[in-house]
């Protein structure tokens, strides 16, 4: 009884409220976060196959590391991802920053044009996914089929089935999923920009680029930071999007890393090598977000002495 | 360039922007409403000859063309799952966030970032482990099982919002509350709670949007109509050689609309849950 | 009756001691003011008797409640905030009523004592308004309606003014001393401007890193600073500051010598606590520093010098006057003004029996803590 009540009184102290208040977050992302984790890391030295329950004892060590860092396959997926990365978060932003000016310059129908916006980012990776699948296909896709109708090419293009055009199609999916967010936030950056700054460069003498350069945009960094930090903990929804359309293919030329872990774990069952792989999919992402955040921290940074 | 074709110029890309937007979406839920045959005919048929509601009849399993797609078993399945698990992500993330807002305490900025990078481990890296622990403790193909994963999911965004938005109300207002009578517990439910509402709702859809959406993890624990999603079930209609096309398109429609209404209805507390919660947080 | 008495209490942060062990008595129906610069530990040491803060070490008493222990919401005290903490999606009225409402009053027993306070503050036209929808001076009264609708035993103010334009300040500071004599309830106000604390108190706590300086009446603490960091922070102007030596003078008569060859007699009060050789501060209060024949107070023991005058400050009834000794800047004061042209040279009399002598060494005034 004495126990309980000390108990009791031991959680409703002061201390003890935040600590109390995050144990059921804290809980939640032990049990579905990091003891999986823990538990695929352990895996990953295994040579654990689905299909062979034994298998999860036997520790191979390194065996499955060396294995994928010396996998030719692995290295351009990787690469491919990384790559797939850059060229998409940054085309994002560059879009989103213009689709934000433009709108901000645009005095008529706002409210209408940023709703609108808001309507890829309700869309389910899959779906996404699903629907450039019928838009990029070479027989029933709107888009070849209008390429046809206004006499540009005869022959069905194979969007989906040439390599680099496969995954031309697939940025394409994934810019028109994301720029939103940018698009939006960079919007409402422009909203809240004071006045003030502005015309004190044009006093200074600044021109109109001038003034964007270095007024506008660096206030406009954060919320792009805050975007990029959002977006990036999004990267892996990519997988769904590459799963619908291509399914990585043809012939593995539109594989990304994930598909490539999906594959070697369910497909052939392979589990303890594609959590070897989960692990590196990790630490990239990880590297990602921390990357953005970092910059999102040292931008607000100086944000605040504007204001 | 005259103010006035720089401003055409400018209308006119607007309008090819919110095209581009516009019409993939469009164009499959068109295609939704049209029948099979005009969406493979060739040449093209540009313009609907008729519209007809056939695709969602047949896979709803009415009338006498019937798909073996469970479409209502998904349905009931994604709502379940993502509205209790919505709600159970924003009742741990106003604790969890309200701890960030307004205690200082001992690894609080560990435990912040732990939550967050938690969030960025890929679902498909996550299933892997997450499907062997379920598999054993019996959570695979289980709605609990993935309402599980879904909170966890969402939790760590949750929690960063409306971190957020409690750190907007200001310290003294609880404190007053205090001073007036009302208890700590008075005081967050009375003068807290209501203000930080909005904050609270768009983290709400975004968690429920998170879930309605979810395919990476859902694709893999879950197995047949007892658990299986909307999103997964869409790609029960790729079979192996052959895609239904018209069937698919009517599913997307129905995988939206609910998403569709639900943002449209709070789109502005959308927004400011973005821009709040990130920069002044 | 409700006194307050701090005991020695102490406030740390984790290492950090912010309040060190102060000792305070507050009478019943007294308007005590805490000021001091920020940073001393004036606004903590309201916490703690609010109950918003904890208490690391002594005792907090309200009434004959031992307080340490009790949430805010036992303690029968009601706060006024900087930022005036109005409840933003409640209304007026709703603002007023909320403690009450809280403390489960009856519908018309709520709506009765909201309408006396509206009565009382004037705020009858802005009951359904949103907080909003109002100015500041209109926020800054219902934070004040809000605090007196309750009628606790004690009133707290944290820095409520400081947060209003110049004149509006003026003018609520003259309405907090009338409801002050309304409703005669303990006051614990804390303010970092010590024209506020002069005007409103019955006595001023002035405080400095956590520690009390000096407790007394305002006339107590201008008159009578007990060191020079009292003397400094009231009054306005500030009062000078002069480093000089006590030597001895003609006559067995003690001097002070100040720079420039400047030596005063050692007033009369403070003859028996220096020696000759010990360094002092002199403090001079600008008012006490006039032109001949321009000053308000030309009776007492005074003594003359000659200064040069740099600049000076029209303010109507009354002229400020800039001048320097040795590399110390003084301030003089002239009244019946008439226009000074850059760097005029002028016959100064000082007001002996009002020059304050601070140890140089301590800061502690000569006199010791005790007035006489």
């Amino acid at each position: 009884m004495s126990v309980l009540t000390n108990i009791k009184r031991k959680m409703f102290s002061e201390q003890a409220t935040p600590y109390v208040l995050l144990l059921p977050a804290v809980i939640m992302i032990l049990i579905v976060v990091l003891f999986p984790l823990i538990f695929s890391l352990y895996t990953s030295f295994t040579g654990y196959k689905l299909t062979r329950p034994d298998t999860l004892f036997k520790i191979v060590g390194f065996r499955n590391y060396v294995r994928i860092f010396s996998d030719w396959d692995f290295w351009v997926a990787f690469f491919r991802t990384v790559g797939f990365l850059a060229v998409v978060i940054n085309l994002e932003f560059l879009l989103g920053l213009g689709i934000a000016l433009l709108i901000n310059k645009v005095t008529w129908g706002q409210r209408t044009m940023r709703t609108i916006m808001m309507f890829p980012m309700m869309f389910s990776p899959i779906l996404v996914g699903f629907q450039f699948k019928f838009i990029f296909n070479d027989n029933v896709g709107i888009l070849n089929n209008a390429l046809q109708a206004l006499g540009i090419t005869d022959a069905a293009i194979p969007w989906l089935v040439d390599g680099w055009l496969a995954m031309g199609a697939i940025a394409f999916a994934e810019i028109w999923m994301s720029t939103s967010i940018f698009a939006i936030l960079l919007l409402a950056g422009l909203f809240a920009m004071p006045k003030d700054p502005l015309e004190a460069a044009q006093v200074d003498g600044c021109n109109a680029w001038q003034t964007f350069r270095h007024i506008t945009l660096p206030f406009l960094m954060p919320f792009a930071y805050i975007a990029m930090t959002i977006r990036s903990l999004d990267v892996a929804r990519a997988y769904d999007v590459v799963d619908t359309m291509t399914g990585g293919g043809p012939a593995g030329r539109t594989e990304l890393l994930w598909t490539l872990i999906a594959r070697t774990g369910y497909d052939s069952a392979n589990m303890g090598m594609a959590n070897a792989m989960a692990y590196v999919s990790i630490i990239l992402s990880i590297a990602f977000t921390y990357y953005f955040f970092s910059k999102l921290v040292a931008a607000r940074r100086y944000m605040g002495g504007a204001q | 360039m005259s103010t006035q074709t720089k401003s055409i110029i400018s209308w006119v890309v607007t309008f090819i922007v919110m095209l581009i937007i516009t019409t993939p979406g469009l164009w499959v839920i068109l295609s939704g409403f049209r029948p099979l045959q005009e969406i493979l005919a060739k040449p093209a048929i540009w313009i609907p000859q008729r519209l007809t509601l056939d695709n969602f009849r047949a896979i709803f399993g009415i009338g006498e063309t019937q798909i073996a797609i469970p479409v209502l078993a998904y349905f009931r399945n994604s709502i379940i799952i993502a509205t209790t698990s919505t709600a159970i992500a924003i009742i741990v993330g106003i604790s969890g966030g309200y701890a960030f807002a307004r205690y200082r305490f001992k690894f609080k900025d560990t435990l912040f970032l732990g939550l967050m990078l938690s969030r960025t481990v890929p679902g498909i890296a996550l299933s892997l482990p997450v499907f062997i622990v379920w598999a054993r403790l019996g959570w695979i193909d289980t709605q609990f099982g993935l309402i599980l994963v879904y909170v966890a999911l969402n939790v760590p965004f949750t929690i960063w919002l409306i971190d957020g938005f409690f750190r907007q109300i200001p310290k003294e207002l609880a404190e007053a509350a205090e001073v007036d009578g009302c208890t700590r517990w008075q005081a967050f439910w009375k003068i807290e709670f209501p203000l930080a509402k909005s904050g609270i709702a768009s983290a709400g859809i975004f968690a429920f949007l998170t879930s309605w959406n979810e395919f990476a993890l859902a694709s893999n624990l879950t197995r047949s109509t007892n658990s299986k999603t909307l999103p997964v079930g869409l790609t029960d209609f790729i079979a192996q050689f052959t895609t239904d096309w018209a069937g698919m398109c009517a599913m997307a429609f129905i995988i939206i609309t609910p998403a569709l209404i639900l943002t449209f209805i709070v789109q502005k507390h959308l927004i400011a849950g973005l821009t709040f919660g990130g920069v002044k947080g | 009756m409700t006194e307050v008495s701090l005991q020695q209490v102490v406030k740390r942060y984790g290492q950090l001691e912010v309040v060190h062990a102060i000792d305070l008595e507050i009478r019943h129906s007294e308007f005590v003011v805490l000021v001091g610069p920020s940073g001393c530990g004036k606004s903590t040491t309201l916490r703690m008797i609010a109950g918003l803060e904890e208490i690391s070490d002594g005792k907090i008493v309200i009434g004959d409640r031992v307080v340490n222990k009790l949430p805010p919401r036992d303690r029968n005290i009601s706060m006024v905030f900087q930022n005036y903490a109005l409840y933003p999606h409640m209304t007026v009225r709703d603002n007023l009523g909320f403690g009450l409402k809280i403390a489960k009053h009856s519908d018309s027993e709520i709506n009765k004592r909201v309408e006396e306070a509206a009565e009382i503050l004037g705020l009858g036209m802005l009951m359904d308004r949103l907080p909003a929808e109002l100015s500041g001076g209109q926020r800054q009264r219902v934070a004040m309606g809000r605090a007196i609708v309750r009628n606790p035993d004690v009133f707290l103010f944290d820095e409520p003014l400081s947060n209003l334009d110049a004149k509006l300040r003026v003018q609520m500071r003259t309405e907090i001393k009338k409801l002050h004599k309304r409703v005669n309830n303990t006051i614990i106000y804390v303010t970092h401007d010590q024209v506020e604390a002069m005007t409103l108190a019955d006595r001023i706590v002035i405080m400095r890193d956590g520690h009390i300086e000096q407790v007394g009446t305002p006339l107590e603490v201008f008159d009578h600073p007990v060191n020079t960091f009292v003397a400094s922070f009231i009054g306005s102007p500030p009062m000078n500051q002069l480093d000089g030596k006590v030597i001895a003078g003609e006559g067995g008569e003690n001097q002070i010598a100040l720079a420039d060859n400047i030596t005063i007699p050692v007033p009369n009060r403070a003859k028996a606590h220096v020696q000759v050789g010990q360094y002092v501060i002199v403090g001079i209060r600008p008012d006490d520093l006039t032109p001949k024949n321009h000053g308000m107070k030309d009776s007492g023991e005074t003594v003359s010098f000659d200064l040069t005058v740099s600049i000076s400050e029209p303010l109507g009834t009354e002229t400020i006057l800039f001048s320097q000794i040795g590399t110390k800047e003084v301030q003089g004061k002239m009244l019946n003004p008439r226009p000074i042209e850059g760097d005029e040279r002028l016959n100064f009399n000082l007001s002996l029996d009002r020059v304050h002598v601070f140890d140089a060494s301590t800061g502690q005034n000569v006199l010791g803590p005790h007035h006489g």
